[in-house]
């Protein structure tokens, strides 16, 4: 691996990491945390915000807050400086229920590079999907990092 | 007006404009439901010693009321994405101003595709993104 003062090889990453699978772990949501999560952020409608609705679901976009126990895949490289989040995308599919385990999942989804004047930024996506017992997907969130590759003299 | 249809939705249409309550008690409550309970969203003081003007509403946070503005304006509509871009923080206590425009309906899936963005009292925008909902025809 190359140490954070040297160009990467994104291809050589992409080829590595991608699609890998590198996190993985059980969730359960509970009807409390639902109906606080919901309220919270404004939402009104029934089917979020009172437990005893036919339909009570998560709110569409809780899954951007499930957090992989590991950032990045073992042998990953580290680099120097913070890198900044360039944004997050969530995409429910299904309705996640209270007290149903929803298996979570993280890959590095892409690796890509912009040039600019201030030289190459290599953005990270990692994605997670979302999963009941039946392995049906029931959504994903991406999150994109950042990083300003130092300039090489 | 309440949108319920496809049909109901016109190209160009501003979604009501939401203000969210984001003071200290509701952004903790959200903080702690969503387990992203640190204090930099939850404590101003601690955000200040780590170099930020205050406690910061969790760019998360910011993607749930931008929910729940698309549902305070249609209330069936299902979510399908919600892709953001948090291009400056959200301070907690300060006053935010959730918009949405509609740039693209979908007559044959029933899919409509929302501009969405915050802006803060001085009108600087600080989250921007799009939304894809679903609608019945």
């Amino acid at each position: 691996m190359p140490t954070a003062d040297q160009a990467l090889d994104v291809a050589a990453l992409r080829d590595q990491f991608l699609n890998v699978v590198f996190d993985s772990y059980e969730l359960t949501l509970s009807a409390d945390r639902l109906v606080a999560y919901a309220t919270s952020c404004g939402e009104t409608a029934a089917k979020f915000t009172d437990p005893q609705h036919a339909d009570f679901q998560a709110p569409p976009t809780i899954g951007s807050s499930f957090q992989p126990k590991q950032r990045f895949p073992k042998g990953f490289p580290t680099f120097h400086g913070l890198g900044m989040d360039a944004g997050k995308a969530v995409a429910p599919d299904k309705p996640m229920r209270a007290g149903v385990p929803i298996l979570v999942q993280t890959h590095m989804h892409d690796i890509y590079t912009k040039t600019g004047r201030s030289g190459r930024m290599i953005f990270f996506v990692n994605r997670m999907t979302f999963s009941d017992e039946a392995g049906i997907l029931l959504g994903s969130a991406d999150t994109s990092i950042v990083i300003r590759e130092k300039p090489q003299t | 007006m309440t949108i319920h249809t496809l049909s109901d939705v016109s190209f160009g249409e501003q979604l009501p404009t939401f203000t969210p309550d984001t003071g200290l008690l509701n952004v903790k409550k959200f903080a702690v439901a969503a387990g992203w309970d640190a204090p930099r969203f939850t404590d101003h003081a601690a955000a200040r010693d780590q170099g930020l003007p205050g406690a910061v509403i969790p760019g998360i946070m910011s993607q749930g009321f931008l929910s729940a503005m698309i549902h305070h304006w249609a209330p069936t509509a299902d979510v399908k994405k919600v892709d953001t871009v948090f291009r400056a923080p959200c301070i907690v206590d300060e006053i935010y101003n959730v918009e949405g425009v509609v740039t693209d309906i979908d007559e044959e899936t029933g899919e409509i595709e929302i501009d969405l963005t915050i802006t803060n009292q001085a009108g600087e925008t600080r989250v921007f993104g799009t939304a894809k909902v679903l609608l019945s025809q």
